[in-house]
Formats: structure tokens, sequence, C-alpha cells
């Protein structure tokens, strides 16, 4: 609520009246209560300077405890004297009109006379104190009602009691299809099928409603829709989320997260594997998966970051997450300071901290390189397990073979080095610059040849940026258009001679993105090099290239360029070295040209990067199969070899030896089918490790000293050090080892003697059923939070969550403790679910939010959903239960302010486009913008409660996202294999989207937008045509569809505005 | 009421919740304007705490951390240092980044200042243009912040917070003013990088409405591209048929509208209209084809290049079309190596536009109520990173203000010798927050939403207006 300060004049009547309407809801019991009357008021008034935090605290004055507040100050005022509130010195204070007003004007608190009021009525009445709700012991009621009828429903018996007490009735239940489509959605995320609502319709059974129930708990989209929360709430993305924001490899845990809700994993055994999968004895591979729970939070591989600062970073945002999820507690807040408002001191925080001080971590977590992401899981499927044996076990035999082969060429190592310095010097390694006398492109690049014409060269090292003006001599320069995909052709006389080598180079430029070397900004990938002289093909024997850096990815190298599969490829990404970069090919045969022997060279970059294609490269030759790729004469040994070549043995260090070693096994034709045999090995094994799952996991080592940080900051070490601990008032715990774990922290998150966490889970619960939960503070069951409408109720669930006692339903099988799906089971099979959410005028007056629940609610879809229902409804949506995340289409650009590296994004393809919101890739600084149009969190943080807002943004969203249009094209296309009229098509779409047919109003809409667009698109049908082919999904041929583009396309209209309307969104 | 409560839209008047976007109890006024229908709404404070000085921001957020030294604070007991060991009082104990574990050494400015205009500000001499507004500008020198790597800086410097998720700036001051547009987002961003340095990436966080209601998050203005995700029609959508269809999806939702009485529809068509007006109001926004040459030249701008200079022209048409935020980042200024070079290349695309923006505003009467800002997420280290850069620096840096009440030709807060910390007058992120919300009217103390049982605000739970430089 915002606190700035208004003035009452502005309110109109109505207004006036909607107060007091909110007002009579609290207030339908006589005697003030402290919980539900008066702890709202001092919390967010009085305990600021009055309550728990004693750094803050004002005239030693304590409010939250009955003994203190009865106490004298030192000034001799008593605060509470219970029975006489003229007395008190907080009523006199608070009804005072002078200066010494409670509480003071400055901190913008003012009391309202109602508040005041209920104040002294609550002195005058004793004062009583009540522990805070939340924190007393979960107590079993005995449903209202429950002596006369047992078999009632105890959801109902609770809601209806309040409701008699209040003189409302409840809503009739909702007409059939609504309570169809409202189930479905609220279980599966998706409208039911025109088979489902039929079977329905036309099931007359008294048990049909629970039968559907049934299906859709069964079905894995139940799991689809419940984990969309849970990854909410552990804030569960696919990047780390800080500055490069890189991919990390999580998926495997957002798949444990579904297959818990699809086998209806209990609650406590859930919570036990996340929190401490790894420390349970003999972990499988699944509960090391759930321990990725501990891994989510944000992590930086910024340059320069202070490892401490970083580890303080993550171990809070972990207290904060475990706390909000479990807890419904803010202890975030005591990370610098005891809790103004609920008993949370800062040790606690610090003693919570400590529980993770076990995990294995840096603080700077490397986003790339063998160490990235430190403890990280491999799970290899069998076959991939057995085939990284082999090929291990074949790398170390070549290496061997090859090393063995080295030893035999040592005597002529001496000679090798005299000839090569010689040969080097006089020049014959030169490489030759050819000048193209074409250059083609297969897909629309503009290439354009640049030979004596001057061209501006500009060249980066890393830290220096160089430009140049000067001749192109041979330079191929790509423009205009930029295809995701090409291929290059290039063709040059090299005139008579015998050649051994081929040589691409890959010239630098400003004007390029990324690392300045291709068209996209990610990477260039060369995925296959062909040549031809003379009508015959040049055949290469092996590759390689000077761009390459301890950190370049090993699944890239330059042999992948000439190894006949277009899938894999040589590539120069961020960690290359691409300044004046150079491939070279060597020969199989040499290649002998006569004086007008043309040469044709491709470059073919097709690989699955978008745009990773070159944007200036030469093409060069040598007649030496000894020259070094280089794009500087002079270089063509590299220059720490030719330096060391030049040197005496003895003045040699190490270094030089070594690269001497490195070039000379390079450089001796004879072990050539050795050395290839190792790097073809090496490439196998890379792509396999590559293509081999992976997640974050948990790894416990000896704890870190965790000690109170005064202030929260972590430069300062005069804390005191702390042991795990949960919250002090919350009780202790009896740990098995000398030092509580993690283990314990779950085993007692999920024990009777915790009073939160079956409250905190069941509260979120009904906010998806009712859209509010019975407390509407999720996130915060302290005293700043709010009283919740129905205790008993709430407490009636914890219970049951806890030690289920009641069959929801007569189908419901056995159940067990922490049993998620019979508590969602108990609420969806309750009347109070299943009734009407239609507006009743006097409950608008008496109960505007609705929190009585005498009707149900409306309310937005969540973001994913806004995707599932467009793309179920249209025929589109493929679903595939897990795996990796999915791309779905995206502007280009969006990335944009990225970098570390510069990234291109490139949608999936095929039926990965048309998965659910659930599987979109979640890139934490730049989320999905249509997911993040509608409210879908970053999940940089843990989210307990989705905004729902409603933006002109989720507007273009809906009409202009290739995705929607797509969908809307599909689903006419679908509409239009079925014979029938205009009006039956449109009856079929409404009944697939919102579960019902059309009225004869929108009938008549819809007809006349439908002629409108009829009429334009026969004027225009290469706009029919354009409409028709959106999206990547086959278009079928228009006679199977028996229609013309205009009617496709017009109906394309119809299915788009269909799937714009307000209802199609809602869940009612 | 909080902006998180999801479902108590089924009737007439629980606009509240979210049907004007969850504005709280003052969005009460908002439903009860006329106009409620339309973008343009007052904001949650209303009236303002204060006299308005300022209506709008533009904030040019040089990102990546310019050095001070080489622009507006001028060190001569630096340079003459030059090549000495630091002072370790002055570096004992304190945060570095990249410079753990190097010797600390000092290094002096790499460029002279010169004094300009009547109040004799001092100013690198790089900056010419900028300096010929002098007397115009505030120059702010003993800024500090908190946070020593890009991301966090960055988020504390636009959010107040470190911790993701809270409202920036921008969102905070549409939520409390609203906006004057009746077509365009009240809080619009854009971005700009050049050469020099390394381009430091940026998150979408830094504009987020985090906490509040997604419709006070800034938009995007893209350069190339859609000008705003999705805001051209479909291929094969002529803008006719674009018409219709939003008329008719309206036409369906008022259909359920008179059965049900449910405002959230009621917004939703609202949100439609908005939507089909930004998709004619956009693409003539960035059309920048019928300013004059005069004008092109007085910004250096290319239309369509997306440079900074462009993006400054952009922000005085989105200042007169009513936005209440505009945010320009240009990146870039990250100089860990060749300082002297990379501020040059900086200064190249910046003092131009800079100068022009104050410039322009000024002689269309637009500078009085315009609060423009110059700064970025913190300075850079007076000691050498690896003999020719500078590392980043979170105890001293200067900020640029002009216009808007704010008073001009005036220096503020100094730090010492070195450069080092903020000596006298420090300002925090927070001081800066404070003034500029007052500055705008607002008590930051009072602009503040209810997360987790708390008052959230702006400025956390420190900030001061800097009275010092108010006019």
């Amino acid at each position: 609520m915002i606190r700035a300060g208004f003035s009452p004049g502005v309110f109109s009547h109505s207004l006036c009246v909607l107060l007091a309407a909110a007002a009579s809801v609290v207030a339908g019991h006589s005697q003030v209560r402290f919980n539900r009357d008066i702890r709202p008021i001092v919390s967010e008034t009085c305990f600021r300077c009055h309550g728990p935090d004693k750094n803050s605290r004002m005239a030693g004055m304590r409010l939250d405890i009955r003994e203190q507040a009865l106490k004298p100050t030192a000034d001799g005022t008593i605060p509470i004297v219970p029975g006489d509130p003229d007395k008190s010195g907080i009523i006199q204070r608070i009804f005072a009109t002078n200066a010494r007003v409670m509480p003071p004007p400055y901190i913008h608190k003012e009391l309202t006379p109602a508040q005041k009021q209920t104040m002294r009525e609550w002195v005058a009445e004793g004062a009583k104190y009540e522990g805070h709700w939340a924190y007393q012991p979960v107590e079993r009621v005995t449903p209202p009602g429950y002596s006369t009828n047992a078999a009632a429903d105890p959801i109902d018996a609770f809601i209806q009691d309040r409701l008699a007490h209040e003189g409302l009735k409840p809503s009739p239940e909702a007409d059939r299809r609504t309570l169809l489509r409202r189930v479905t959605l609220d279980l599966t995320g998706l409208p039911p099928t025109l088979e489902e609502t039929a079977a329905f319709l036309s099931d007359t059974s008294p048990d049909a409603y629970e039968k559907v129930v049934d299906r859709l708990l069964a079905s894995p989209r139940y799991a689809e829709e419940q984990a969309i929360h849970w990854l909410d709430a552990v804030r569960y993305a696919d990047t780390c989320g800080f500055h490069g924001d890189n991919a990390f490899p999580a998926w495997p845990y957002r798949d444990y997260v579904l297959h818990a809700f699809r086998d209806n994993k209990p609650f406590d055994e859930f919570t036990r594997e996340q929190l401490a999968g790894d420390l349970l004895p003999n972990p499988t591979i699944e509960q090391r998966v759930a321990s990725a729970y501990n891994r989510l939070n944000r992590t930086s591989a910024e340059g320069g970051i202070q490892p401490k600062e970083y580890l303080a970073k993550y171990a809070a945002d972990r207290v904060r997450t475990t706390a909000a999820v479990w807890m419904g507690s803010t202890l975030g807040c005591a990370e610098c300071h005891d809790h103004k408002f609920d008993p949370f001191l800062s040790r606690d925080f610090y003693s919570m901290k400590a529980f993770f001080a076990d995990i294995k971590e840096t603080g700077l977590v490397p986003d790339r390189g063998p160490k990235a992401w430190g403890s990280v899981l491999a799970i290899p499927t069998p076959e991939q397990a057995e085939r990284q044996e082999q090929l291990k076990a074949q790398l170390a035999e070549a290496r061997d073979r090859l090393a063995a082969y080295m030893k035999t060429l040592d005597a002529g190592r001496d000679a090798w080095e005299k000839q090569l310095l010689a040969r080097f010097q006089a020049g014959e390694l030169a490489w030759q610059m050819q000048r193209p006398i074409s250059a083609r492109s297969a897909h629309g690049a503009v290439l354009k040849i640049y030979n004596d014409e001057p061209v501006d060269f500009t060249n980066y090292d890393g830290s220096n940026l160089t430009s140049s003006r000067g001749p192109g001599n041979g330079l191929v320069i790509a423009s205009g258009p930029n295809p995701d995909t090409e291929i290059y052709t290039v063709t040059f006389r090299p005139g008579a001679g015998i050649w051994k080598q081929l040589e691409i180079q890959i010239v630098q430029d400003e004007s390029l993105p990324g690392i300045r070397v291709a068209r996209g900004a990610d990477r260039l990938v060369i995925s296959e090099v062909e040549a031809e002289a003379a009508g015959r093909k040049v055949r290469f024997s092996s590759a390689v290239a000077n761009t390459n850096t301890s950190n370049a990815p090993p699944e890239f190298p330059p042999i992948a360029a000439i190894d006949g599969d277009l899938k894999t490829g040589w590539a120069m990404a961020t960690y290359n070295d691409v300044s004046k970069a150079a491939l070279a090919l060597r020969m199989a045969e040499p290649l002998r040209t006569e004086a007008d022997t043309v040469v044709t060279v491709r470059l073919r970059q097709e690989s699955e990067f978008r745009r990773a294609t070159a944007g200036r490269f030469r093409i060069a030759l040598s007649k030496s199969a000894d020259s070094w790729p280089s794009a500087e004469p002079g270089k063509e040994i590299p220059e720490r070899v030719s330096k060391g070549l030049a040197k005496a043995d003895k003045d040699r260090d190490d270094a030089d030896r070594k690269a001497i070693e490195e070039h000379f096994q390079w450089d001796s034709p004879e072990a050539l089918p050795e050395r290839v045999a190792v790097e073809k090995l090496e490439l196998a094994s890379a792509l396999l490790d590559t293509a081999i799952e992976r997640t974050l996991v948990t790894e416990a080592t000896e704890p870190t000293e965790t000690r109170i940080l005064p202030r929260g900051n972590w430069m300062d070490e005069t804390g005191a050090v702390v042991a795990p601990a949960i919250p002090v008032f919350l009780g202790t715990l009896h740990p098995a080892g000398p030092r509580a774990t993690r283990l314990d922290l779950a085993n007692w998150l999920v024990s009777d003697t915790n009073p939160l966490t079956a409250r905190v889970y069941v509260n979120r619960l009904w906010r998806q059923f009712f859209g509010t939960g019975i407390t509407k503070a999720l996130d915060d069951f302290g005293s700043q939070g709010e009283w919740p409408t129905h205790p008993e109720l709430l407490d009636w669930l914890a219970s049951e969550f806890m030690r289920p006692q009641w069959k929801a339903g007569a189908s419901e099988g056995p159940t067990r403790p922490w049993d998620m799906r019979h508590m969602v089971r108990a609420i969806v099979l309750s009347q109070t679910y299943r009734q009407s959410s239609m507006p009743r005028p006097e409950l608008e007056e008496r109960d505007p939010y609705n929190r009585l629940l005498a009707r149900q609610t409306r309310f937005r879809v969540d973001a994913e959903n806004v995707r599932d229902i467009a793309l179920a409804a249209s025929g589109l949506l493929v679903e595939k239960f897990g795996g990796p995340s999915v791309k779905p289409y995206q502007p280009d650009g969006y990335l944009a302010p990225l970098n570390f590296p510069k990234r291109e994004y490139s949608a999936s393809h095929g039926g990965d486009l048309y998965r659910r919101g659930i599987y979109t890739f979640w890139q934490r600084t730049f989320l999905h913008p249509s997911l993040a149009a509608f409210d879908a969190p970053t999940r940089e943080e843990c989210t307990i409660n989705r905004i729902n807002s409603n933006t002109p943004l989720q507007a273009l969203v809906l009409l202009n996202d290739p995705i929607y249009v797509e969908a809307a094209r599909v689903f006419a296309q679908n509409l239009l294999r079925q014979p029938g009229t205009l009006d039956a098509r449109i009856d079929r779409a409404f009944e697939r989207t919102v579960t019902r047919p059309a009225t004869a109003a929108e009938h008549r809409t819809l007809d006349d937008l439908y002629r409108k667009s009829l009429a334009e698109y026969r004027q225009s049908p290469a706009e029919a045509e354009a409409l028709i082919h959106s999206g990547e999904a086959p278009v079928p041929a228009l006679t199977a569809l028996k229609g013309q583009p205009a009617e496709f396309a017009a109906l394309t209209v119809v299915t788009r505005a269909i799937l714009n309307m307000h209802e199609t969104i809602t869940r009612n | 009421m909080d902006p998180h409560d999801n479902a108590c839209a089924c009737c007439r008047r629980t606009f509240l919740g979210r049907g004007i976007a969850g504005l709280g109890l003052l969005g009460l006024n908002a439903l009860l304007d006329p106009r409620l229908f339309a973008a343009s709404s007052k904001g949650a404070i209303n009236p303002l705490h204060f006299p308005p000085k300022a209506k709008r921001v533009i904030f040019l957020y040089q990102a990546g951390g310019p050095s001070h030294l080489e622009t507006f604070d001028y060190k001569p007991k630096l340079a003459e240092m030059n090549g000495q060991p630091m002072p370790d009082s002055l570096t004992k104990g304190q945060q570095i980044a990249q410079l753990q574990g190097k010797k600390l050494v000092c290094f002096g400015p790499q460029h002279k200042f010169r004094k300009f205009g009547k109040s004799g500000q001092e100013i690198c001499e790089l900056f010419p243009r900028i300096g010929s507004v002098a007397d115009d500008l505030c120059i702010v020198r003993s800024m500090w912040t908190e946070q020593i790597n890009h991301d966090p800086a960055h988020t504390i410097m636009n959010t107040g917070s470190i911790i993701a998720g809270r409202p920036s700036m921008g969102s905070w001051i549409f939520y409390g003013l609203g906006a004057d547009a009746e077509d365009l987002p009240g809080f619009v961003v854009l971005l700009s990088s050049g050469r020099g340095g390394q381009m430091q990436p940026l998150s979408a966080r830094q504009w987020s409405a985090g906490l509040l209601p997604s419709r006070f998050q800034g938009v995007k203005l893209n350069s190339m591209g859609d000008p705003v995700l999705y805001i051209k029609n479909p291929r094969g959508v002529s803008a006719a048929l674009q018409r219709d269809s939003v008329d008719a999806v309206n036409a369906l939702n008022r259909e359920q509208s008179a059965a049900l009485q449910d405002p959230e529809i009621q917004t939703r068509i609202a949100q439609y209209e908005m939507a089909f007006r930004m998709q004619t109001s956009v693409p003539s926004l960035v059309d920048m084809s019928n300013e004059p040459k005069e004008v092109l030249d007085l910004y250096g701008a290319k239309p369509g290049d997306g440079s900074f200079a462009s993006n400054c022209l952009l922000a005085r048409r989105l200042a007169e079309r009513g936005v209440r935020f505009i945010q320009l980042y240009h990146r870039d200024w990250d100089h860990h190596s060749a300082v002297k070079v990379n501020v040059e290349l900086k200064a190249e695309e910046v003092d131009r536009p800079t100068a022009a923006l104050i410039t322009d505003l000024k002689r269309r009467g637009m500078l009085d109520d315009t609060l423009v800002i110059w700064g970025g997420e913190f300075g850079r280290t007076p000691m050498s990173q690896g003999g020719d850069g500078r590392d980043h620096h979170i105890k001293g840096f200067s900020f640029v203000l002009a216009g808007g009440g704010i008073k001009g030709g005036i220096s503020y807060g100094t730090t010492d010798d070195f450069g080092y910390a903020a000596q006298d007058n420090p300002v925090s992120v927070h001081d800066f927050h404070a003034t500029m919300l007052y500055l705008l009217g607002v008590d930051h103390k009072r602009l503040a939403v209810k997360f987790q049982g708390l008052d959230v605000r702006l400025t956390g739970i420190s900030g001061d207006v800097v009275k010092d430089i108010l006019a």
C-alpha cells in the first residue's frame, strides 16, 4: 500500500462505501482480539521503535511483549495499564493532539480514529496479548457443524460457517462448461479439448466431476502446472543472473521437480532432497540432482569481484529463499539488524546461514572452461557412459601410438630444426595471397572482392584497436542480407605451381558484432571447407589454426572443418585469439595447377549457430607443407618456435622446448596419420562430452566459519562465530552429529515442531485455486502479514497436510503424510471451489475482495499458460514432458545488451518451438519478452506471489508476437480441415478456447471481421500469402483445405481475434 | 492492498487490486479520473508532497564507470605524485576490484583541464562543448557508492538496493507521478555504445518495475529492428485490418464486460486501444526525418544510427511528448587499460550531444522543468592498473546535473587531493535519489510500497536531500 500522504477530501462516496465494506468483513466479531485487531496496528505503527530490534528501540519502551509493556519506562510512564485506558501511556499518546502525539508525524504512520478506538477498547478489555498466530502449534479444529453432519466437506464447513455469520449465502455451482474449463486450467494449465468437454457434458453420473479431477490429477500436465509455482519460489532459471548471465546447467533440477509432482512425492521427502539430497545415505542421482536447489542462486563471474563479498551474497540469498519458501518469513531483514517486527534476531539469520556453510563453492563462479559452475554432476545415459569409456581407451591408445612414433623420429630432429629455420628465413614457407575472380553466396549475402581497391582495416588484439588503410589484396567482404547460414564460393587462378596447403584468413573488422569476425554476435563456424581444381576435388589431410587458446572450447577444432560432417565445424568464439586468424589445411596430395587453372573454394557455414558466417576473409596457398597458419608475412612459424629455433639449445627455456616439441610433432609428415587419429578421437570425445547432460549439484565440504556480520558488512569480522541453528524463538535442534546439518534443517522444517511449513504451503496452494491466500501475505507470516480470513480452516488444511485423515472424494486412494496431491484434490472437490464466479451485487458491497468466498474468483492465467492456451487451442502445442529448455521465437537484438560473450539468439526448430511455456529457456537478465510481459518473474530472487497486471505490452504480444500469429494461422488451418460454415467454425474455435459456443452478438462481430478481411485479402493476395505462411509450421496444400488463400487468411484474422479475447486468457 | 494481490478482480470496484494495475489506495484517484483509460494518468502521489521543480528526468547514464579524473575532477596533486605509491592511509582496508593484491601506484590525470564559462567550472579539455554550457551545470564531485562491480553497482544506482526485484528509479517515478504521454510509455530506455573500453553487459533488471506492476517498467526503445518489441503488425496484416481486429477484440470484450461488470475487462479494452495508438505513435516518434538539419547537426545525430547523439535527440522528442523518465545508457566506459585514449574516444561520442541536449532544451524553454543527469555507476581509481588504465572505484566520483531546479554554474563537494574519497559534502546514491525525487515534488520517505511487510522505498532507510544544489 502506498504510504504517501493524501487528503481525505479526494475520496468519493463510493470509495467510502468500499472502505466501510472492507472493514465490516473484519469486524464481524464483537470482542477485540489481539492477533486479529491489535497486532496489525501496533506492528505497522509502533514496533519500528518499540519492538524487537533493540538497536532502534526508543524510550526503553517495548510493546511486543506484554510483561514489558506493563512495566514503567524510565520516565515513569506505564505504557499499558490493563483495564484502564486513561492511565495507559500509549492510549494517552495516541489520542494526544499536541506534539506528544504517537506515532510521531515524521514517520508518516497516522492512526485512524477507528484504530485508536480499537486500541482503547482493547486496553479497556484487559489488554490481552496472543502469541502470533503463525508461531502457535498447528491445531486440528473440528469443522463447524461436524457433530451433526460429519459427511460434509470440511472446507465448505469452514467457509459456509463464516458466510452464515456474515448473513451471506454461497453461490450456486458454476455451469458445467465453466467448471470444466476452470478445473482443467487450474490443474493442467490448458483448456479442455472438445472431446473432454463433450464427455463431461454428457456424463450425468453423480461422480462425473470427480472423474474429471481424477483424470486431470493423473496427467503429467498437472505436474507441469504445479511446477511453475515451485520454480518461481526456488528461483529456478537457466542462467547465472549476474553480469554475463551465461547459461548454467540446471534443467535436470526442473525435471526433478516435474517428476516429484507427477509421482506425488511426499513434501517432506521433497524438502529433504532439495535442501540436503547430497547428505542422504548413498544418495541416488535423483537426490543429488534435487540438491541443485542450493545452487540456483545468482552467481557472478565478473572480473575483479572479491570472493568473500559474493560468498556473503550467495549465502544471504539461500537464507532469504529458504525462509520464504518453507517458513513464509522475511528473514532477509535480519541480515543487517534484528527484525523490526518479528522475533527474528540478526543472530538467527547467520545461524541459518551456517547450515549452508558446508556447500563447496567459490565466490567467483567460473562461467566457462573446465571449472565452469563448480560442482556439476554429469548424467550420461548408459549408452553415453559406455561410449565414453570406449573413447577414453581408444584415445589413450592413439596417444601412445603417436608418442611411440614420435620417438622413432627423434633421430631426424636436429636436421629438421636447421632446415625448417633455413627455409623459413629464405621465405620458402610464405603464403601466397590469392586474388579471387569471383565470389558468390548461396543465401543472399553480397560478396565483394577487393584486390587493388583500398579498404579500411581495424584490428583488436584484446587491448588495442588499430586502424589502417590499404589495398584489399584479395579480401572478400560480405554485406547486405544476413542469413542464418551461408555458403561462400570463391574462384581464383593461382597460376602454374605445385601447392601443398590452402589457408583461410579471417579478417577482423570493427563493424562486425561480437568478436568482430562473424556477421552474427555469437561466433564464426566454418562447418566445412571444400575445394576443386580442374574438375577434381582437392582432399585435405589435416587442419590447424592459429586461434587456439587454453580456453577455446574443444568441440570446435580445426579438423572439424574437413571431417565431412556439416554438423561439426571449426569455430572462433569469444575465448579464441581472433586477431589475425588463419586456418591452414594440408592437402592429401599436392595440387598441380597450370597457368590458367581455376581453383574453387567453398566455405560452408551451415552450423546450428545463427549468422556464424564470415564477414571478411582471404584465401592463400602455400607451396610448403610446413607453413604454419598466419595472416602476416614472417609468421609462418609460430613466433615462440622461430625464436626458440634461433637460439642455441642451451639457451632455450622450457617454454621454448615445449613449443618446438609440439611444432615438430605437427610438422612431421610421417606422424600425420597418428596425429589425425588422435585429433579425430579428441573431437569425438568433446562432442560426446557436450551431449552429456549436466546439472549443478551441492557438494558438501568442511564447513567454513560463519560470523555475524555487523550491519551485514562482509568486511567486518568482529561479529561472533555462530553454529547452525534454527531461529531461537522457534526452538532448538537436537542434531545427531556435533554440528547441525542441512539435513537437520530439512527434517525440522517438515517436523511437527515447526508451526510454519505446512501452513505456508497450503496457503500458497489456496491462492492457486482462489486467487488469494487465506492470508494474502503468502511470503510474510510475520506480524506485518495479514491475519488469516479463516484461521481455523488454514490450520485444518495444515494439519490435514501433515497427517491426512480425511478422504477427499469417493475415489481417492490411500494418502500419506505431506501428500501434495491430496491437498489439491481436497480443495478442488469442495463446493467452495465449484461455485460460480458470477458477480453478485450484494457481495460487491460486503466483500469487494471476495475474501469470504461466497463465489469463485476470476483472474488472468499465468504467463506460461497464456502461451499454452494459444498453442493448445490452435493445435500447435507439442507436448513432451521434461528435457532441456527450449527457445521460442524471440525478437532479434533482444539480447544485444549482454556481453561476455555477446550472443546471437538461436530459436529452436521443429517441435521445440511449440512447447509449453514452462520449458522456455529462462534468461534471468532478459527473460523472454512475452513471458515477461505477462508478469513471469525473472527468478533472480525467490518469487512467491506473482504480480498480475494488465498492460498495453500484453496486447502487443498477443497481437503481434509471431508465435501468436502462427497459432492463429494453424488454428484457422485446422478449422478449415473440417467441413462447415463460418459460423460452425467460429463456434468450434470458441469451444476450443473458452469452452462454449459463440453468442449471436459474437458471431455478428466476427462475421463482420471475416467479411472485411476477405474483401481485403481478395484485393491483396500477396498479403494473404504472407499471413498464411506465418511461422515455421508447415502450410498444407490449399486443396487439402478446400479453400483459397484469401479465405484462409480471413479466417486467420478471426482466430487471431479469438485468441486475443480477455476471456481466452482468463480463468473464471 | 499491495500490488501483489491476484484475485480481487471480479467486482465492479476492485480497481484497487489489479484493474488499474494495483496502484494501492492512492491509485483510487486514478480510478475516479475521467481519463482513467487513457495512458496518461496521475500517479500514486496526488497531490505531490512539494511543489515540483522538474516535471521529467533525462538520465544520460554513462555505463562502465567513467573516470572522474579525466572528466570532471581535476587533481594536480595526483599529477605530482604520478608513479609514487598511493598513501597507505587512504587505501588500507578499502574495497578494491581488479587491483586486489597489486601494488597501488598514483596515476596522474591523463588530460588537461580548463576553466569554462563565467562560473569558471573546471572540466577536462576533451569536453569543450559541455564546457560551453558550464554555467548551467552543477558538478557534484563527491558521489560515492557501495558496490564495486558493474552489475550490483548498476542495480543499487537504479533501484537503491542490491537485492534483485526492486523497482528501478524510472518505475518509481512513473508510479509516483504518472505520465503525460497519451500514447507512449511513461518510462523509456535507450541504449548506445561506441568505441574503446569493454562493453559491459546490462541487465533488464536495471529498468525493471520489480515489485511494482509491470506497466511501470522501462520500455526499451530499440534503434535497430522494431523500435518497441512487437510494435509492428505481423506480415500480411495491414494497418486497416489491425484496426478492424482491435475493434473486433474490443467488441467481443465489451460483450463480456456488459454481462460481468469486470473492471479487468474494461482495462483490457483500454490497453488494446493504447497498444494500437502506440503502433502509430512510436514509429513517428523515432522517425527523425522531419528534424531540421540544423538540429541534427547540433547533436551530431544521424537518424537511425543508434548512436548516443541520436538517442539524445530522441530523448528530447520523448520529453516533448510527455514521457516522465528517459534513461540513455551509453556504454564502453570501463577503462581498465589505455584510459587516456579511451576517454578521448568517449569524449568524441558524448561531448557534443550532451551539450546539444542542454542547449536544445534550454532554447525550447524545457530545461527549467527537465532534470538532466550525467553520470555512471562508479568512478575509477587514482591508482593505475597495468600502467595505463584505471580500476573500478566507489569512494568518490562525479555526477553532473542540469536544469529542473538545479543551481547552474556551481560545483558541489570534493574528493581528497588524490581524487580517492569524497571529502567535503559526500553524496551517497541514496542522497542523489532523495534529491532527484525532491525536485520532482516527492518526499522520498513517503514514496513507498508494501513488500514482505516492509515499506520499500527507492532510498531504502537513508538518503538526504542535497539542499545546497537546489536553485
